[in-house]
């Protein structure tokens, strides 16, 4: 996993503003948010419910797209983009980590994260390395041929972290990765993460309600009402003392 | 391949669902293959009919029209004819059996010269020469009732006042099942005689082979001409045509058999649409997910239409099955109504039935796809969070 050009801006947000059309009904999501995240930052959105917060990371995954301002990822302007352009991006820059795990239930660990790998045109065996890879990294690599429902909630997690990384992707998004967890799992999936951050210097976005998940962070933004209203930097001398 | 194993194991998922459904398609599909295993019969036996050069001369009112037994010199001494005999449906029962296989009253001199296919032993046919009573069957009615050359047949008349005590003197082998005994149409006639009964002397058909099929129409001109100012005007026509015209006595079957064959498959469509379209409710979170992954709409299309059409063909492929087997079990047990072996009427009438299951899985899959492949990953990944 290569972590080259330290420094490189990966996410740009300008201006940006989110509206939902609903049956005539204009619901304005976001307006006016700014942001910028540089190759190995990890930032933490928090906020109340029905602030934004989801609808945010997805625009910066290229899961949808603004209404206006820009929104440039890995060089791509995700605005300007159109679906099929989005897909294909998502494929080889993002790898995605949800509440709910969402693996496949009728693959194994093993299928679970290859999944992604299909979309490639890696040979099987270059597929197989790829996976056991990163099956090794949240610790499975045991666990491959099991299916999700034989897996606890932490460990469908990992697997689905390893699915999440196994592409290399540059920025991994996460909505709520512990909301569904217990607290030791969660502090697990935290770990993982805050080793994928530095070890593998993944730039990440993760959205949280706990503040104890958001600490892990180098950087927590708040979202209140669609505007962003505070944000905190990390100190390093903090993260040492953890 | 990876594509297939996944649809493969979409497909187990809920196996009581998709083997309901397979299953559907299955019986109904059988349903329609002896359906038209029936029609594809009636074309084996017509384009059968339509290689041999033969004709086959009756009366102009049809089946119940007399055709005198000199008729059968008469169409001899046609120019082209090679070989002629008389062929009188007798209709016996043997036994409790109202229907145990076809009975003609021939002329064993010429039978196997209008039929050059069938072959005989020539001691067993010079047996049957000169055995008044005796009587060649097809090697299939033999073998299934383990019957031998010197056995008895006793057939009850049923059309005529007169009961055949028959001994097999040989056994014939023919291309095709004729499921069919022929005996000597004198011994009829004799003792038609004696019971009195009124309509002696009749050829009932007669069967005539032409020398050359490009002679065919000058024959039967020919024939119908010299009979005509008779008292018993002809109708003379090619075997085919005659076959065709047992085909047409059905009147309508045939397209009746078509429409319900459409009818199967599109009420069918809707069972396998429904199906499909509850598989894809349930798994909107997971397609979002693969969506968001990465995965392309087209593939995403053609996955669900994939499984789709992987249920309709396995129950294609286990109707057809079913519906083979059983016309072939019909065929071994009732051949008089089934005289076609699966494999002699194969071709093009077994593909519909798989053709059919193909178009019954785009059909139903393809809106379910459509949405699915449309379908917006953020509204998809919502439903759960
Ligand atoms: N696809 C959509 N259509 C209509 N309205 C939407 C859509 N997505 C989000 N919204 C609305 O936008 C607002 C913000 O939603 P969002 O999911 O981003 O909130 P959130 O901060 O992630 O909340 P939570 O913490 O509950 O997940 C909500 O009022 C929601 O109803
Ligand atoms: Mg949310």
């Amino acid at each position: 996993m290569s972590n080259s050009n330290a420094g490189e801006t990966v996410v740009v947000v300008r201006d940006v503003c989110k509206e939902f059309h609903r049956e005539k009904l204009t619901i304005p999501v976001l307006s006016g948010i700014n942001l910028q995240l540089s190759e190995g930052d990890y930032l933490a959105l928090m906020g109340p419910s029905g602030s934004g917060k989801t609808t945010l990371l997805n625009l910066i995954a290229g899961l949808d797209r603004p209404t206006s301002g820009d929104v440039v990822v890995c060089g791509q302007n995700l605005g300007q983009s159109s679906e099929g352009e989005l897909a294909k991006w998502r494929s080889r820059h993002v790898g995605f980590i949800f509440q709910m795990y969402n693996l496949i239930p009728v693959l194994t660990a093993y299928e679970n994260v290859e999944l992604p790998l299909t979309l490639t045109s890696l040979s099987r065996r270059q597929r197989d390395d790829h996976v056991k890879a990163a099956l090794e990294v949240v610790g499975l690599q045991d666990r491959m041929d099991h299916y999700p429902r034989q897996l606890s909630g932490g460990q469908e997690q990992r697997v689905a972290i390893a699915r999440a990384i196994v592409t290399d992707p540059t920025l991994l998004v996460a909505d709520e990765p512990t909301g569904d967890l217990d607290a030791r799992s969660a502090t697990e999936i935290l770990e993982l993460m805050h080793r994928l951050n530095t070890e593998f210097r993944k730039t990440i976005v993760m959205v949280t309600h706990d503040p104890n998940a958001a600490d892990r962070a180098r950087r927590i933004l708040h979202l209140e009402k669609g505007l962003l209203v505070s944000e905190v930097v990390e100190s390093r001398t903090k993260k040492a003392v953890q | 391949m990876k594509t297939f194993k996944y649809i493969w194991r979409n497909i187990r998922r809920n196996p009581i669902r998709s083997l309901l459904t397979i299953l559907s398609v299955g019986f109904s599909l059988a349903l329609m293959t002896v359906l038209y295993g029936f029609l594809a019969s009636q074309e084996t036996w017509k384009n059968g009919a339509a290689q041999a050069n033969r004709i086959v001369v009756m009366n102009i009112q049809g089946f119940s029209g007399k055709l005198p037994i000199s008729s059968v010199d008469d169409v001899r001494s046609t120019k082209s004819v090679a070989a002629a005999v008389p062929f009188a449906w007798f209709g016996g029962s043997y036994q409790d059996e109202q229907m145990p296989f076809a009975q003609f009253a021939t002329d064993p001199e010429y039978v196997f010269n209008v039929w050059p296919e069938y072959s005989i032993p020539p001691e067993q046919l010079e047996a049957f020469k000169t055995n008044r009573q005796g009587c060649v069957l097809d090697r299939r009615i033999a073998e299934r009732r383990g019957w031998k050359v010197g056995d008895r047949v006793p057939l009850k008349g049923a059309i005529y006042p007169f009961d055949l005590d028959l001994e097999i003197s040989g056994i014939f082998d023919s291309p095709k099942n004729t499921d069919s005994l022929y005996f000597h149409w004198d011994y009829l006639n004799e003792g038609l005689k004696q019971q009195s009964y009124p309509n002696i002397d009749n050829a009932g058909t007669i069967f005539a082979r032409i020398s050359s099929s490009d002679s065919i129409p000058t024959v039967i001109k020919s024939i119908d001409d010299k009979f005509g100012s008779s008292d018993t005007p002809t109708r003379s026509q090619t075997e085919a045509a005659f076959a065709q015209m047992f085909v047409d006595m059905l009147g309508n079957v045939q397209v009746l058999i078509r429409n319900i064959g459409l009818a199967v498959v599109f009420s069918l469509s809707l069972v396998t649409a429904n199906s499909m379209a509850m598989a894809m409710r349930e798994r909107v979170t997971e397609i979002a997910v693969l969506k968001a992954i990465g995965f392309p709409r087209s593939r995403v299309l053609f996955m669900v239409l994939g499984e789709a059409c992987a249920i309709a063909m396995l129950g294609g492929f286990l109707g057809v099955g079913m519906g083979c087997l059983f016309l072939q079990g019909m065929n071994s047990l009732m051949p008089q109504f089934f005289p076609f072996t699966v494999l002699e009427m194969l071709g093009p009438w077994i593909s519909y039935g798989l053709i059919a299951a193909a178009v019954l899985g785009l059909i139903s899959g393809i809106v379910p796809a459509i949405r699915a492949a449309q379908m917006s990953v953020i509204d998809g990944l919502r439903r759960l969070a």
